[in-house]
C-alpha cells in the first residue's frame, strides 16, 4: 500500500469539489448581487399587477348647496387573461350580464396582457350579478362615475369630465387640480400558478376625494334663464341664444344660459360646437348696446349733457363717402333722446366729439378688447383695434357698435359697471373651495377692477337708460312695479360669402339692470339670427322682462308699488 | 408559594392570550364597520344624486304644471310683504293704505 496514488486522487477530488463550489459561488454572486435588481423586478412583474384608481371628484354645488355635479361609486369589470382557463366560456357567461357581444369580450380576454378592462362604470345591478357569478380571472372594482343630476342645467358652465376622471370642459377643466381626487395605487398579487389573489376589501378601499366647489350661481335663477331662453330661441327660430345674469355690486354670476343646451351625462355623440360656452368664447358686433359706452364717456368728459341738442340729419349722414342711416328720420333731439331712440347719427356725433383717443380709452376702461378674467376656460379678448388702425369711418362705426367684437360677458360687465355707480367688478363664478372634510380652502370675495366713470355720470346714465324703457326702443323690457334701465341692440352680421353686412342676418340683444335705483340684477339677452322681426327691442327685451320679473319675485325684491306692511302685531 | 407562582404564571399567560384574541376580534369588528361605512357612504351618494335629480327646478316645474295644473304667476300677481327690519325701503305708509293692502291680501292681514 503506497500513499502516492491515494493522495493524488484526493487532490483531484478536492480540485473537482473546489471547481464545483466555485461555479456555484460564481452563479450565486451573479444572481444575488450582479443581477439582483433586474431579477427582483422580473419576479415582481410576474407576481404583482399594479392598478391605479382615482379618488372621487369633488362635488359642485350652487350658492345654496344644491348639488350640480358629483361622483357615485359604480362597478368596473376587469379580466386577468392569464388566470382564465377558458376565455370563450368566460366571455359567453359575461356577455348577457354586461350587454357586450361575446366575441368582443373573448377578443379582449385572449390578449397577451396581465390586465384588461372589460366594461367600465357599469350599473350597480350588473356589478352585483357579476359578484354572484364569482368567475376566476374576472374582478370588479369600484370607480367614481360623474353624475350631473340636473341634466342640461348649467352644462355650459360646469362642463364635463372624461372616463378617467379628468376635467375636459368648463369648470371641470378649469378647476381640475382641485376637483380630481387622490390617485390610489393597488397591487394585485398572483400565486405560484399565476392566479390573481384579489386583496380583501379591494372594492371597499377609497382614495381621498377631490375638493368641493360652491358656485355663485343660483339653480332657480339659472332654470328661469334657461327656460325663457329656450322658449325665445324656439319662438324666434334663432340659431342660438345667451343670457347672463349678474349681481352688479359683486360681479357674481347668478346665471349663465346658452342655447342650444346639452346633457353633460351624454356627451359622446356631441360635437364641441354644442358644448362651447358662447357667452365668453364667441364675439359679436354689439350694435346699439355699445352706445352706453359712448354716452357714458361723453357725459364723463362733459362733451354732452343729457339735455344737449343733437341734430339727427333727418336720418342720413355721410361720413367718409359712406352714408349712416337711422331707422327713423330725426331732426333736433336731446342727447337723452339719442339714446332712447337709439340714433346712430347722434351716437356717431357724440363719438366724433370725443375723438379717437378718448373713445378708445373708455372702451378699454369698460373692459372691451381684454378678458374679464372670469374663472372659466376659453374666454377670448374680443376685437378692439388701436386708433392707429382705425379708418376714416371707424370713429362713427365704433360709436354705433360696428368694427368692434365683444363677448356677451364683456357687454353685461360694462352695463353692470353703470349699475354699480361706475365701479367695475371682476366677474366670478366660484365662491368657495372646501376640502374633503369641509374645511374652507379658498373663499372668493368680490374684487374691484377699477372705477370707470363717476357716480354722477352713472346716475345720469341710469336716468337716460330708464328713458329707453319708458319712452324708447326698449319698452318691451319694462317690468311692472320696477324701474328698469336698459339698452336695445340690433346688429347686422357680416355675411361670410360677401364680406359685407347682411340684410337678413341679425343679432338682437337687450342689456340692462333692475331695479334701476338700487340694482340687484344686471342682465344681457342675446338672440343670434332670429327669423322674422329681429329688433333687439322686439325679440330680446321681452325675454329680459320675463326673466327679470320671475327672478325678482324669487329673490323677494320689493316692487315699487308694493305697500310695505310691517308686521307690528308680531312685534307687539 | 410555588403553587401561587404557577397560578400567577398561568393567569398571566391567560390574560396575554385573551388580550391577543380580543385584539384580533376587535380588528375584525373594525374591518366590518369600515366596510359598512364605505357601503353606507356609497348608498348616501346614490341617494344624494337621486334627491338632486328629483328636486331639479325643471322637474318640479313640470310636475307642478302637468300634474297639479299650476301656472306661473302673471305680471303683478306677486305681492311681497316684508317685516320692517328685513329690507330697507320707503317709510311705512299711512294706515288707510295698509288697509288697502289688507284688502288685497286678507290672509296676511289677519296675522
Amino acid at each position: 500500500m503506497t500513499a502516492g496514488p491515494s493522495r493524488g486522487r484526493r487532490y483531484v477530488l478536492l480540485l473537482l469539489l473546489l471547481c464545483g463550489f466555485s461555479i456555484i459561488l460564481f452563479r450565486l454572486v451573479t444572481l444575488q448581487v450582479l443581477q439582483a435588481a433586474e431579477l427582483t423586478a422580473r419576479a415582481d412583474r410576474q407576481h404583482q399587477k399594479t392598478v391605479s384608481f382615482e379618488g372621487a371628484r369633488g362635488v359642485v354645488s350652487d350658492r345654496h348647496g344644491k348639488v350640480l355635479a358629483m361622483n357615485v361609486e359604480v362597478p368596473s369589470v376587469f379580466g386577468v387573461p392569464a388566470s382564465l382557463e377558458s376565455p370563450s366560456t368566460a366571455a359567453r357567461t359575461l356577455s348577457p350580464v354586461l350587454n357586450i357581444r361575446s366575441a368582443e369580450l373573448e377578443r379582449k380576454l385572449r390578449q397577451d396582457k396581465n390586465f384588461v378592462w372589460l366594461a367600465r362604470k357599469v350599473e350597480p345591478e350588473q356589478g352585483r350579478r357579476l359578484e354572484q357569478l364569482s368567475l376566476d380571472g374576472i374582478g370588479v372594482v369600484m370607480e367614481g362615475r360623474r353624475f350631473y343630476p340636473k341634466g342640461p342645467l348649467l352644462a355650459h358652465v360646469i362642463g364635463f369630465s372624461g372616463m378617467d376622471g379628468q376635467g375636459l370642459e368648463g369648470l371641470e377643466r378649469r378647476y381640475d387640480s382641485h376637483l380630481h381626487g387622490e390617485k390610489r395605487v393597488t397591487v394585485l398579487q398572483r400565486d405560484a400558478l399565476g392566479r390573481t389573489v384579489f386583496p380583501k376589501g379591494l372594492a371597499e378601499q377609497a382614495a381621498t376625494p377631490g375638493h368641493a366647489l360652491t358656485l355663485t350661481v343660483d339653480e332657480v335663477v339659472q332654470y328661469i334663464a334657461e327656460k325663457e331662453l329656450e322658449e325665445a330661441v324656439a319662438h324666434s327660430r334663432a340659431k342660438s341664444g345667451t343670457i347672463i345674469v349678474m349681481e352688479p355690486r359683486s360681479g357674481a354670476v347668478l346665471a349663465l344660459a346658452v342655447s342650444p343646451r346639452f346633457d353633460p351625462n351624454v356627451v359622446a355623440a356631441l360635437t364641441p360646437d354644442r358644448w362651447r360656452n358662447r357667452a365668453l368664447t364667441d364675439t359679436y358686433e354689439p350694435g346699439s348696446t355699445m352706445k352706453i359706452v359712448v354716452a357714458a364717456a361723453a357725459l364723463e368728459e362733459n362733451v354732452m349733457t343729457p339735455d344737449s341738442m343733437v341734430f339727427g340729419e333727418n336720418g342720413r349722414m355721410v361720413i367718409a363717402n359712406t352714408t349712416i342711416h337711422d331707422h327713423e328720420k330725426q331732426g333736433w333731439m336731446t342727447f337723452s333722446e339719442v339714446i332712447q331712440k337709439s340714433s346712430n347719427i347722434g351716437a356717431a356725433k357724440a363719438g366724433m366729439a370725443l375723438g379717437e383717443q378718448r373713445l378708445y380709452r373708455y372702451l378699454q376702461a369698460f373692459g372691451f378688447g381684454q378678458r374679464t378674467e372670469i374663472d372659466l376656460p376659453g374666454e377670448v379678448n374680443g376685437l378692439l383695434k388701436a386708433p392707429k388702425d382705425w379708418g376714416r369711418r371707424s370713429l362713427a362705426s365704433i360709436s354705433m357698435g360696428q368694427e368692434v367684437g365683444v363677448t356677451p360677458l364683456q357687454m353685461v360687465s360694462a352695463m353692470a359697471t353703470l349699475a354699480n355707480g361706475g365701479v367695475m367688478m371682476k366677474p366670478y363664478i366660484v365662491s368657495e373651495i372646501r376640502d374633503e372634510k369641509g374645511r374652507l380652502l379658498k373663499e372668493v370675495l368680490p374684487q374691484v377692477r377699477r372705477r370707470v366713470v363717476s357716480p354722477d355720470t352713472a346716475r345720469l346714465m341710469t336716468t337716460m337708460l330708464e328713458g329707453v324703457v319708458t319712452n324708447g326702443t326698449g319698452a318691451k323690457g319694462a317690468i311692472s312695479g320696477f324701474r328698469v334701465a336698459g339698452k336695445t341692440g340690433t346688429a347686422q352680421k357680416i355675411d361670410p360669402r360677401t364680406g359685407a353686412y347682411s340684410s337678413t342676418q341679425f343679432i338682437g340683444s337687450f342689456v340692462g339692470y333692475v331695479p334701476a335705483e338700487s340694482p340687484r340684477l344686471a342682465m344681457i339677452v342675446i338672440l343670434d339670427e332670429p327669423q322674422g322681426e329681429a329688433w333687439g327691442g322686439a325679440v330680446a327685451a321681452p325675454v329680459f322682462q320675463r326673466v327679470g320679473e320671475q327672478v325678482l319675485n324669487y329673490l323677494g325684491v320689493s316692487r315699487e308699488d308694493t305697500v310695505k306692511i310691517a308686521l307690528a302685531m308680531k312685534d307687539s | 408559594m410555588k403553587m401561587l407562582t404557577i397560578v400567577a404564571g398561568v393567569m398571566l399567560i391567560f390574560v396575554f392570550v385573551w388580550e391577543r384574541v380580543d385584539v384580533v376580534r376587535l380588528g375584525y369588528h373594525v374591518e366590518r364597520l369600515k366596510t359598512q361605512k364605505v357601503l353606507l357612504e356609497r348608498e348616501r351618494d346614490q341617494l344624494q344624486v337621486k334627491f338632486s335629480a328629483l328636486t331639479s327646478p325643471e322637474r318640479i316645474a313640470k310636475v307642478a304644471t302637468e300634474r297639479f295644473g299650476l301656472v306661473p304667476p302673471l305680471q303683478g300677481q306677486v305681492l311681497m310683504v316684508h317685516e320692517r327690519e328685513e329690507v330697507p325701503g320707503p317709510p311705512l305708509l299711512p294706515v288707510e293704505q295698509v288697509r288697502l293692502a289688507k284688502h288685497v291680501s286678507p290672509g296676511r292681514a289677519s296675522e
